[in-house]
């Protein structure tokens, strides 16, 4: 049911209906405009994925390195029955006294 | 207005590189975009800004077009999602009362309420202004939903598929809204 104040409500709206209409054509410059934006907008994210991809390459290479050497000493290690100081005093302890 | 555009063609050409299809695309959705950011948004905002920044966001998010619908519906939808975001950005200001109106806003409340007056060029800017003023004390989803149904005379279905919302919770929010809204008009009525 409408009321008097609905009534009035739709008057305003009718009167000010003008304004509220879009543009047909995007003003002048406007599509210049978005266009630069999309165009930096795409360099700033194919910048973006190379420099993540450049990171990640890294991070690999880095962890590889990591890895091999971690894995090296390891076995290198492995060559002795007994830990670094361990192992010199059981050289201490063979040691012939005169 | 989407049989206009090789749609689909549009978004595989842009895909490859080709600019000239961002321009069409751009020249197609601009006028859908505008209407949108017009009619949703106070005019004080930037509404230049704004369209931009909602195409910008539409091809960013291209991929996500499925193409079961017109191109212009998707973009209604992600437009007036950024209008809301905006709008809810603002403060919602107190409620408007006679002494804020400005002799412009006040001439328009006498015209097209009590005396009914042809509307010329003028009168459409002050009555524009006025319908910001008292929408504003209105949240960012009741001021939309209200344009939509009484600015644009869109069905409770068609609302349903722009915002997402269930149409029992339009017409839950009409229900709550309308009195509100009689109430504004009642009492700039009496503080006249």
């Amino acid at each position: 049911m409408n009321t008097k104040e609905d009534e009035k409500w739709q008057a305003l709206l009718a009167l000010s209906g003008p304004t509220f209409a879009g543009d047909a054509e995007p003003p002048y410059g406007f599509v210049t405009a978005t266009l630069a934006r999309l165009r930096a907008e795409n360099r700033q994210q194919e910048e973006f994925e190379r420099i993540g991809w450049r990171a990640l390459l890294a991070s690999l290479g880095a962890l590889a390195v990591a890895a091999t050497v971690t894995l090296s000493v390891n076995l290198h290690d492995r060559g002795g029955d007994f830990e670094p100081g361990v192992n010199g005093a059981v050289q201490m302890e063979s040691i012939q006294l005169s | 207005m989407d049989e206009t555009l090789d749609v689909k063609g549009c978004l595989r050409r842009w895909k490859e590189g080709d600019e000239s299809a961002a321009e069409e695309l751009i020249r197609h959705l601009h006028p859908v975009i505008s209407k949108i950011v017009r009619i949703h948004l106070p005019r004080r905002d930037d509404e230049s800004d704004l369209v931009q920044e909602i195409l910008m966001k539409t091809f960013s998010r291209l991929h996500q077009y499925k193409g079961d619908a017109p191109i212009s519906h998707w973009v209604s939808r992600l437009a007036l999602t950024t209008c809301l975001d905006r709008l809810r950005a603002q403060k919602i200001r107190p409620e408007i009362r006679h002494a804020d109106l400005t002799p412009e806003d006040s001439d328009v409340f006498d015209a097209a309420w009590l005396t009914g007056s042809t509307p010329d060029g003028r009168d459409a800017i002050a009555a524009r202004d006025l319908v910001d003023k008292i929408l504003s004390s209105l949240s960012a989803e009741d001021r939309s939903l209200i344009l939509m149904v009484d600015l644009e005379g869109r069905s409770l279905q068609e609302i349903s598929e722009t915002t997402g919302w269930s149409v029992s919770k339009i017409k839950m929010r009409l229900f709550r809204v309308r009195p509100q809204l009689r109430q504004m008009i009642q009492k700039l009525e009496k503080q006249k």
